[in-house]
């Protein structure tokens, strides 16, 4: 009901740092084609939802408990590894409406799911093949490069992980 | 020097929120800033006012009002001053004092800024008098009569009795009238700010005023009883008053008391006592009329269906008193400044969390006692230095919002989120008055209303959820020897359950101290459960298994229908009366074990089987019943799985609403003991929920502006059928359940020895009263919903006016459906 065209505080339900740079990229890219058009008019009426740092573990009916706190849902898409066909930590949750998306970015994205806090982005649109993961290896990218230990998404990178391998084998070989 | 000064001023402002600060308004990068405009330090100033118990507001005040005051020509800065205070306003009622206080200085070193702010502030209040939003005009109408000493005449008061001249005709045209109560509310809200102002001699006026009120306010509501947070009926001790009675006692207290008001904030105090020199007395600046406000009549209903509210306290009858108690009008004052804060800022449960945290920061210094005091060591303080306990306070807000009957204004989960972040902002000062608020609540489970007992739970098993799952269960590890029906054993397995809802059985039980750990069955910890016609014992075993592997196989309906039909010939020579009844099982159950893995298996299972599920509802209605009992039973030990199956199954109009409550509470009542389980409470909540949103769908239709025939009767037709088919529903509710409440179901007489004097009888009486008050609420609430919506909706047989006869007699009867 307010007035304001901006709000005195930051709102939570705004398309995250990485969509919108995403799509400037893009933008920049694309400069000599038609009028690039407003990041946000693609999220204007959207009703999907970009989950990520999930764990492997979690289940469909974990998110599901979760996530219809904010309202039914439409349709779950589990993110899945591109050659195993196993979870890979992220999924796309579609409610019916925009204003349960809205309200799903300000009071469920950032808290814990599967004791992990999780992260959710508004998202276009489910297209398939999207369900899959896009690093090397069949996962997420950012799982490739990971110097940290998580036992929730598959321990150490994989890049790392394949040449730690390697080096183990080479080793033994020399040996 | 002055360079040096400067800077570091804009160091010590910068240094709060510079997230939100650099964020909205100055994107350029840091190094590049050498001096920052004047515009940006004065919106800082303006919206981090108060925020910092570290420096004193009223500095912060003076300088606001005096860059304003010195720099009126540049309108960069007289604009953001006037906007930002509004805007302020309108979304941070905490601060209201404070702005307030900047705009009375600023009007004494220039009465223009003042004038400029009271007109923007009078069209924004005629805006939202008009549309009949009444928390904003609330929140302007204190801004504006915290301005009472600049004001000509009466100033306010002329508006607060043409707002109650309103509210005497609502409630003499109606008993029901809730709107008028609204406006009574705005008024007793208002009361104590113009008081507080620098304005003198106006008792009389607001004495008037509360005497006329009181009538109104005094007077209880009839649905005072209907959405009260315990049932009058359980507990007549516990149940709460309205908050305007409330206000209304507190308000005559402290005009007995010379309007003390002891938390509210006077910023404009030692300002108007130090400066004498430079800056005159408020009482002797340049009067200005107050702006002219038309209170239409009768005054418009607001898009928020109105309810009345009944205060509600988690920290009541504690031995030391932590929140301020129902006779200390600091109570109702700090509560209503939490609560509009909590529900306009839902958009940043961050910043939210920020302000309940910092809440001292807004109110007179001692009204609470020091951040994170423990409750133990208040019993030290001596009596006469004891204050309220700051975290306790803005918790018992929220709990407040989250257990609003008979619904809160935002989706339940913001306000588990808004304590989980008010946890993670400061978890040694929050997370011990959580506990002693789960103390109260779980205490008060038994005459609790039901639908807010589920919320406890709902949101108890979700808050643990984001804190690693530890709670001290120990402390009710006695009360597992209570029967299961109990409402607090069943709040026990119910919130268990949820937890492992959210995780997974084994880590749940890795949690819980003994004996806890024999709760969580070994069924619990089975991913896929038994199929049970994998064992010869089962009847129908062979056939049971030949349907589980050709569903698995995606066999096609004429595949499957053979062996269906060897079930029901077996069936029919054993003389089973409805021999779809035994095939129905094996088929439901196999298509659950096929799609044990997930949610989205077994609703392609259900998919691929459509048709005939879909066709088993006509042909037989207690087939129809069995694919229920199928689905329950075979996801008995993780009962969150099975209702979510059974809500997909309405979707798909397989199962219709009534078939979902006929078999809970008429095929497997139990003689009223299903009323004790919670995932029972939650799966007919949800069905009856489906069914009035549809009807609410169907009235927006039905409502639309622009809508004529013959759509109007097609829509009307709808209507009046599927509010039929509600009322069978919520009639049915009723009827099933009255006889429980009354101990004289069937069942429950043919027990024991039929005298209704089992210890558990009463318990389960009591169940049943209490769902009997949730379902009669809802009932009620969605008729008068449906009842005010058509009250204005176009009437049957409208036609579209032609284009061309516009101008001509036509008009005259759209102008009158506009209305």
């Amino acid at each position: 009901m307010s007035l304001l065209s901006i709000n005195t505080v930051d709102r939570l339900d705004r398309p995250s740092a990485y969509y919108v740079s995403k799509n400037k990229r893009r933008r920049f890219n694309d400069r000599d084609e038609e009028k690039p058009e407003d990041p946000d008019d693609k999220l204007k009426n959207a009703t999907t939802l970009y989950v990520g740092n999930l764990s492997f573990y979690t289940t469909e009916e974990q998110i599901h408990e979760l996530f219809s706190k904010c309202g039914e849902i439409k349709r779950l898409v589990m993110g899945l590894d591109r050659f195993n066909k196993t979870p890979c930590g992220f999924c796309f949750v579609e409610y019916y409406t925009h204003q349960d998306a809205l309200d799903c970015l300000k009071y469920i994205g950032g808290t814990k799911l599967d004791e992990r806090i999780i992260r959710a982005d508004l998202d276009p649109g489910f297209e398939e093949g999207r369900q899959f993961g896009r690093g090397k290896s069949g996962g997420q990218v950012r799982d490739e490069y990971r110097e940290e230990y998580d036992p929730g998404r598959g321990g150490y990178g994989r890049a790392y992980d394949e040449q730690r391998q390697r080096e183990e084998d080479e080793y033994g070989a020399g040996r | 020097m002055a360079e040096n000064d400067r800077r570091n001023q804009g160091y010590r402002g910068g240094r709060k929120r510079r997230y939100r600060d650099d964020d909205d308004f100055d994107r350029r990068p840091q190094r590049r800033r050498y001096e920052e405009p004047l515009f940006v330090q004065v919106r800082r100033q303006l919206l981090t006012i108060a925020e910092s118990a570290a420096r004193r507001v009223e500095d912060d005040i003076q300088s606001i009002a005096k860059t304003v005051s010195e720099n009126y020509d540049d309108e960069e800065i007289r604009r953001d001053f006037v906007n930002i205070s509004l805007d302020l306003v309108l979304e941070q009622p905490m601060k209201i004092p404070f702005i307030a206080g900047a705009v009375l200085v600023a009007h004494s070193l220039k009465p223009e800024l003042g004038s400029e702010v009271l007109s923007k502030a009078g069209e924004a209040l005629q805006k939202y008098i008009d549309t009949g939003a009444w928390r904003e005009v609330k929140l302007l109408i204190r801004f504006l009569g915290i301005l009472q000493p600049v004001y000509e005449g009466e100033g306010i008061f002329p508006l607060l009795e043409e707002l109650f001249a309103r509210a005497v005709d609502l409630q003499t045209a109606s008993s029901e009238d809730l709107l008028g109560l609204e406006l009574v509310k705005i008024i007793q809200f208002t009361l104590p700010y113009v008081m507080l102002s620098p304005a003198t001699g106006f008792e009389a006026q607001a004495s008037a005023l509360l005497e006329k009120t009181d009538i109104i306010a005094s007077t209880p509501h009839a649905l005072v009883d209907l959405v009260n947070t315990f049932s009058p009926e359980e507990d007549k001790s516990a149940a709460g008053s309205s908050i305007i009675s409330l206000m209304q006692s507190q308000l005559q207290g402290e005009a007995s008391r010379g309007w003390e008001l002891k938390c509210l904030p006077r910023p404009w105090k030692d300002i108007s006592d130090s400066e004498t020199d430079e800056l005159k007395s408020f009482e002797s600046v340049n009067k200005v009329p107050f702006p002219e406000i038309t209170v239409p009549n009768p005054v418009p209903n607001g898009p928020h269906p109105l309810f009345p509210e009944v205060y509600l306290s988690v920290y009541a009858n504690q031995e030391i008193d932590t929140v301020p108690s129902t006779s200390d009008i600091s109570s109702s004052l700090i509560r209503d400044a939490l609560v509009d804060t909590i529900n306009l800022l839902d958009f940043n449960r961050v910043a939210t969390a920020k302000f309940l945290i910092d809440l001292d920061c807004y109110f007179t210094p001692y009204t609470f006692i020091k951040r994170a005091t423990p409750f133990d060591r208040m019993r030290d303080i001596p009596e006469e230095q004891r204050a309220w306990k700051p975290e306790d306070v803005a918790v018992d807000a929220v709990f407040s919002q989250l257990f609003q009957l008979p619904a809160a204004e935002h989706k339940l989960v913001y306000y588990h989120s808004l304590l989980t972040e008010c946890c993670k902002i400061a978890p040694a000062a929050i997370a011990p008055s959580l506990g002693r608020a789960i103390r109260f609540l779980y205490n008060s489970l038994q005459t609790m209303d039901l639908e807010l007992s589920n919320r406890f739970l709902d949101w108890f098993a979700h808050h643990l959820s984001n804190f690693g799952f530890t709670w001290k269960w120990s402390e009710w590890a006695d009360d597992l020897d209570l029967p299961a029906i109990d409402p607090r054993m069943s709040f026990i397995t119910g919130a268990l359950d949820k937890e492992i809802r959210l995780s997974f059985a084994q880590r749940i039980k890795g949690t819980l101290p003994e004996p806890y750990p024999k709760l969580i069955t070994p069924g619990k910890e089975k991913d896929t459960p038994e199929f049970k016609y994998s064992s010869d014992m089962t009847p129908y075993s062979k056939e049971g298994q030949e349907i589980m592997q050709l569903i698995r196989k995606k066999a096609t309906d004429e595949e499957i229908q053979p062996v269906i039909a060897a079930i029901e010939e077996q069936a029919k020579s054993q003389g089973v009366e409805d021999p779809k009844v035994p095939s129905t099982d094996a088929f439901v159950t196999s298509l659950c074990f096929v799609g044990s893995k997930s949610l989205s298996h077994v609703l392609s299972c259900i998919e691929r089987s459509k048709d005939r599920l879909l066709a088993l509802g006509t042909e037989s209605p207690r087939a129809r019943c069995q694919i229920i009992t199928s689905v329950m039973e075979y996801w008995a030990d993780q009962p969150g799985i099975a209702i979510n199956i059974i809500d997909k199954l309405l979707n798909y109009t397989i199962l219709s609403p009534l078939s979902v409550l006929e078999w809970a509470l008429s095929e497997s009542i139990a003689a009223g003991t299903i009323l004790s389980k919670a995932h029972i409470f939650e799966m007919i909540s949800a069905t009856v929920g489906k069914v009035t949103n549809r009807m609410r769908q169907i009235v927006a239709a039905r409502t639309q502006p622009g809508l004529y025939e013959p759509q109007l009767t097609a829509i009307d037709e709808t209507l009046v059928r599927e509010r039929a088919d509600m009322q069978t529903l919520f009639k049915f509710i009723e009827d099933s359940i009255v006889s429980v409440a009354a101990g004289s179901n069937d069942e429950q007489m043919e027990r024991g020895d039929g005298s209704g004097d089992l210890p558990e009888d009463a318990i389960i009486r009591q169940w049943g009263r209490r769902w009997l008050r949730v379902f009669r609420r809802k009932a009620a609430v969605e008729e008068t919903f449906i009842t005010d919506a058509l009250a204005n909706a176009t009437p049957l047989g409208t036609v579209a006016p032609e284009r061309e006869n516009a101008a001509g007699g036509d008009l005259d009867i759209a102008d009158a459906d506009g209305q």
